[in-house]
C-alpha cells in the first residue's frame, strides 16, 4: 500500500501546475460544499440556541398559530396560577407584546413607534442589561422601562431620562391617555432584529397602557420545566390541565420552522451541494482521466516490468485522493472565511435577530463533509481505475513504440 | 398601477378567520341563506371540502359563536414568495360578513374596523404626497405608497445579493477547473505544436488559431450551458411547486440572465485557451518536440 502511495505521490508531484490547478479547484468546490452543509443546520442550531438562551423551554399559546400572530391567552393569571402548580414546573411567567408610540413633545414631530414587551419584573429577565439596571430596582418616578440600544441612540436618552408613550394596542388607541416612563436601563433582547426599537416593562403597566385589565389577557406564557422533569414532561401536564391552550416545547417551536419557515435554506443547501459535489467529481474524473491517458504507455511498461495491477490501479485511487484530500483540506478556511461574508449578507434580511446565524459551524458537518469529499474521490477513480485495470499491456506498448 | 395604501393598526385580517374552520360536513338544510364564502385549493384539500358543503367560521379561538357559511368556490391563492414556505390555507369572505364574524358585543366600534383601505389616485406621481397628507389628518393609521420599499422588497434584495454572492464562488471554480482541462488540452498538442513551429508557423498564427479555436469551444460550451438551463428550469420549478404546493415560480432564465452568462463565460473560455497556450508557447520549438 505504501509504494502504491508513493507511485501516486511521484506522479501528482511530476506535473505541478496541473495538480495544482486539481487542489485548487477542488477547494473552491470544497469551500462551497462545506458551506452549504452548514447553512442546512446552521439557521435551527442558532434558533434553538436562542431559545434555550431565554431560559424558558416550553410556551403556551392560545392556539397554534405562529407565536404573536395568534389570538391572546384570556384569563391569564389563572392560567398561569395553574401552570405554577404543577410539580413538573419550576416557574411560569406572563408575556405581551404589543406597540406603542414615543410621543414627542416637540410640536409636528412624528410619533416614534416601538414594541413594548411586557414581563414580570420579578422573574428571571429575558433580556441582558448592559447599561443601568433591571425593571426589578423599580423607578423613584413613573413605571421603570428599559430601551434597547437601538432607541436610546435615536433619542439620545440614558438610565435616568424619561419618556411618554401612548399605546398603540387596537381600536381606539387614539383616545387612550399618555403614560409617563423612568428609564432604568439599556438592554439587548434576543429577539431584536438590527433595526428594531423595543422597550421593556412591567406587564401591569403595557396593560395600562393598553386600557386593558391587568391580568386579563397575554400573548404567552413563558415556562421553565423542573430540571429532574424535563420540558415534555412539564408539556404534557399543562396540556392535560389546560386543554384549550396551546403548549409547545422548544423542540418543537425549533422542528416545525425547520420543516416550514426556514426549509427554503435547507432546501437550497441540498440543491448547491449537490451541484457542487457534482463538480468536484467531473473535475477529479476528467483530470485523472486526462492524466492516466496521458500515460498509458508508461503505465504500460510498469506493468511489463512486473508492477501488479492492483499497485497500479490503487495509485490511481491514491491520487484522487491524495488531490481530493489537499483540495478538501485547503478548502475547510476558505469555506469558514466564505461562510462569514455570506452570513453577513443574510444577517441583512428584515425581522432577523441579531443574534442569529445562518452558517454555524458543528462537527457533525465535518464529517458529513469529509464522507461526501471522500465518496467524489472514489468516485471520480473509478473510471480511470478502469481503464488501467483492463490496460492491454503489449498492444499498448507496440501502438507506443509505433506512433 | 401605484396604489397608496392606508393601514390602521387596530386590524381585523382576513387571514385570521380562515384558520378558524370548524366542520366541513355538508348539512343539508341548514342555514339555506347561508352567506357564500370562496375557500383556497389547499383547505379545501386539507379538509377534504366540496363546493357547496357548509362551514362553520370562527373568529374566537375557542370556537365559540360560530357563524355557517356556504362554499361557493374554490380558488388557487397569489403566490406570496414571503409565505411560500407556509400552506395558503385561507377563506375569502365578503367584508361585511367578516365584520359581523368579528364583531365582539363588548366592542362596537371594533365591528367597524378594518385592516387596510387601498386607494388608486387619478395621478400615481401623487402618492407619497398624499400618503403624507392622510398621515397627518388621521392620526393613528399609517398611509405608504405600494411602492414604497418595505421589508418585502428588502428580503429579496438580500435573497438576491446571496444567490449573486453564491454564483461568484461558483464562477472562481468553474474558471480553475477550465483553466486546468485547457492546459490539459493544450498540453496534448504540445508535438503538434512543436512540429508547427519548426515547418515555419509563427507564435502569433499559431496563437490566432489557439483563440479561434477556445472562442469556438466557449461559445459552444455557453450554448449548451445555457439549453441545460432553459431545460431543467421546468423541471426545478415543478419540484419546487410541489415542494410546497404554490404556483409560485422559483426559477426564470431571463434574457438579462443570458446575457449576462454569455458575457462571463465566453471571454472567460478565450482567456483560460488563451493564458494556457501561452504557457505552451513560450517554450523553444525544439523543446517542445523533445520526448
Amino acid at each position: 500500500m505504501l509504494r502504491a502511495l508513493h507511485f501516486a505521490w511521484r506522479n501528482s508531484v511530476r506535473q505541478p501546475g496541473r495538480t495544482c490547478l486539481g487542489v485548487l479547484g477542488v477547494a473552491a468546490v470544497g469551500a462551497l460544499l462545506f458551506d452549504m452543509l452548514l447553512l442546512s443546520h446552521g439557521l435551527v442550531l442558532s434558533f434553538r440556541d436562542l431559545l434555550d438562551r431565554a431560559g424558558f423551554d416550553v410556551r403556551v399559546l392560545a392556539t397554534d398559530a405562529a407565536p404573536l400572530s395568534g389570538p391572546r391567552i384570556v384569563d391569564a393569571e389563572a392560567a398561569v396560577a395553574a401552570i405554577a402548580r404543577l410539580p413538573q414546573v419550576e416557574a411560569a411567567v406572563p408575556v405581551s407584546i404589543r406597540n406603542a408610540e414615543i410621543v414627542s413633545q416637540s410640536e409636528g414631530a412624528r410619533p416614534i413607534r416601538v414594541q413594548f414587551l411586557g414581563a414580570d419584573p420579578n422573574a428571571r429577565p429575558m433580556w441582558t442589561v448592559i447599561d443601568g439596571r433591571d425593571l426589578s430596582a423599580g423607578a423613584s418616578a413613573g413605571s421603570p422601562l428599559l430601551v434597547n440600544r437601538a432607541l436610546a441612540a435615536r433619542l439620545g436618552v440614558a438610565p435616568g431620562s424619561t419618556v411618554s408613550l401612548r399605546g398603540s394596542c387596537g381600536p381606539g388607541s387614539a383616545a387612550l391617555p399618555q403614560m409617563r416612563f423612568a428609564i432604568v436601563g439599556v438592554a439587548e433582547f434576543p429577539f431584536d432584529d438590527a433595526a428594531a426599537e423595543t422597550v421593556a416593562g412591567p406587564i401591569s403597566s403595557l396593560a395600562g397602557l393598553c386600557g386593558d385589565e391587568p391580568g386579563s389577557s397575554v400573548d404567552m406564557l413563558l415556562v421553565r420545566s423542573n430540571p429532574k422533569d424535563g420540558s415534555e414532561s412539564a408539556a404534557a401536564a399543562i396540556r392535560a390541565r389546560l386543554r384549550g391552550l396551546h403548549v409547545v416545547t422548544n423542540g418543537e417551536l425549533v422542528e416545525r420552522f425547520s420543516r416550514v419557515e426556514f426549509s427554503y435554506f435547507r432546501q437550497i443547501s441540498f440543491v448547491l451541494a449537490t451541484v457542487t459535489m457534482f463538480f468536484g467529481f467531473l473535475l477529479i474524473a476528467v483530470l485523472l482521466t486526462a492524466s492516466v491517458n496521458e500515460r498509458l504507455g508508461e503505465i504500460a511498461a510498469l506493468r511489463a516490468v512486473g508492477l501488479s495491477r492492483g499497485r497500479v490501479v490503487a495509485g490511481v485511487l491514491f491520487e484522487s485522493m491524495m488531490m481530493v484530500g489537499a483540495g478538501a483540506i485547503l478548502a475547510v478556511p476558505v469555506g469558514l472565511a466564505l461562510s462569514v461574508w455570506l452570513d453577513g449578507i443574510l444577517r441583512a434580511l428584515p425581522g432577523i435577530p441579531t443574534d442569529v446565524h445562518f452558517f454555524v459551524f458543528e462537527s457533525r458537518a465535518l464529517v458529513s463533509y469529509a464522507w461526501l469529499l471522500g465518496a467524489a474521490s472514489v468516485g471520480a477513480a473509478l473510471y480511470p481505475m478502469r481503464i488501467v485495470a483492463t490496460l492491454p499491456i503489449a498492444a499498448t506498448l507496440r501502438r507506443e513504440v509505433v506512433g | 398601477m401605484d396604489r397608496t395604501r392606508i393601514a390602521a393598526p387596530f386590524a381585523i385580517a382576513l387571514v385570521a378567520a380562515a384558520a378558524l374552520v370548524t366542520t366541513g360536513a355538508a348539512q343539508t338544510g341548514q342555514a339555506a341563506d347561508a352567506p357564500g364564502v370562496l375557500l383556497s385549493r389547499q383547505l379545501m384539500e386539507r379538509r377534504q371540502l366540496h363546493v357547496g358543503d357548509l362551514v362553520r367560521l370562527s373568529a374566537d379561538p375557542s370556537g365559540g359563536r360560530p357563524q355557517s357559511f356556504r362554499i361557493l368556490g374554490v380558488y388557487e391563492p397569489t403566490a406570496d414568495p414571503m409565505r411560500f414556505a407556509q400552506p395558503a390555507l385561507e377563506v375569502r369572505l365578503h367584508l361585511p360578513d367578516l365584520l359581523a364574524l368579528k364583531r365582539d358585543p363588548s366592542q362596537p366600534a371594533a365591528s367597524d374596523t378594518v385592516s387596510a383601505i387601498n386607494v388608486a389616485l387619478v395621478n400615481p406621481a401623487d402618492a407619497d404626497g398624499f400618503a403624507r397628507d392622510v398621515s397627518a389628518r388621521l392620526p393613528g393609521t399609517t398611509a405608504a405608497s405600494t411602492m414604497a420599499p418595505n421589508d418585502r422588497t428588502s428580503t429579496f434584495v438580500v435573497i438576491e445579493r446571496f444567490h449573486l454572492a453564491i454564483a461568484i464562488v461558483t464562477m472562481i471554480g468553474s474558471a480553475v477547473f477550465l483553466l486546468a482541462l485547457m492546459i490539459m488540452m493544450v498540453d496534448e498538442r504540445r508535438e503538434t505544436v512543436g512540429t508547427l513551429r519548426l515547418i515555419g508557423f509563427t507564435r502569433r498564427r499559431i496563437l490566432l488559431q489557439v483563440l479561434a479555436e477556445g472562442a469556438l469551444i466557449a461559445v459552444a460550451g455557453t450554448t449548451f450551458g445555457i439549453l441545460f438551463s432553459f431545460a431543467s428550469q421546468g423541471a426545478f420549478n415543478r419540484f419546487f411547486q410541489w415542494r410546497y404546493d404554490t404556483s409560485l415560480v422559483f426559477l426564470r432564465i431571463t434574457p438579462g440572465v443570458v446575457a449576462q452568462s454569455i458575457l462571463l463565460a465566453v471571454p472567460l473560455g478565450i482567456v483560460a485557451s488563451l493564458a494556457a497556450s501561452w504557457a505552451l508557447l513560450r517554450r523553444g520549438a525544439l523543446a517542445l518536440i523533445r520526448r
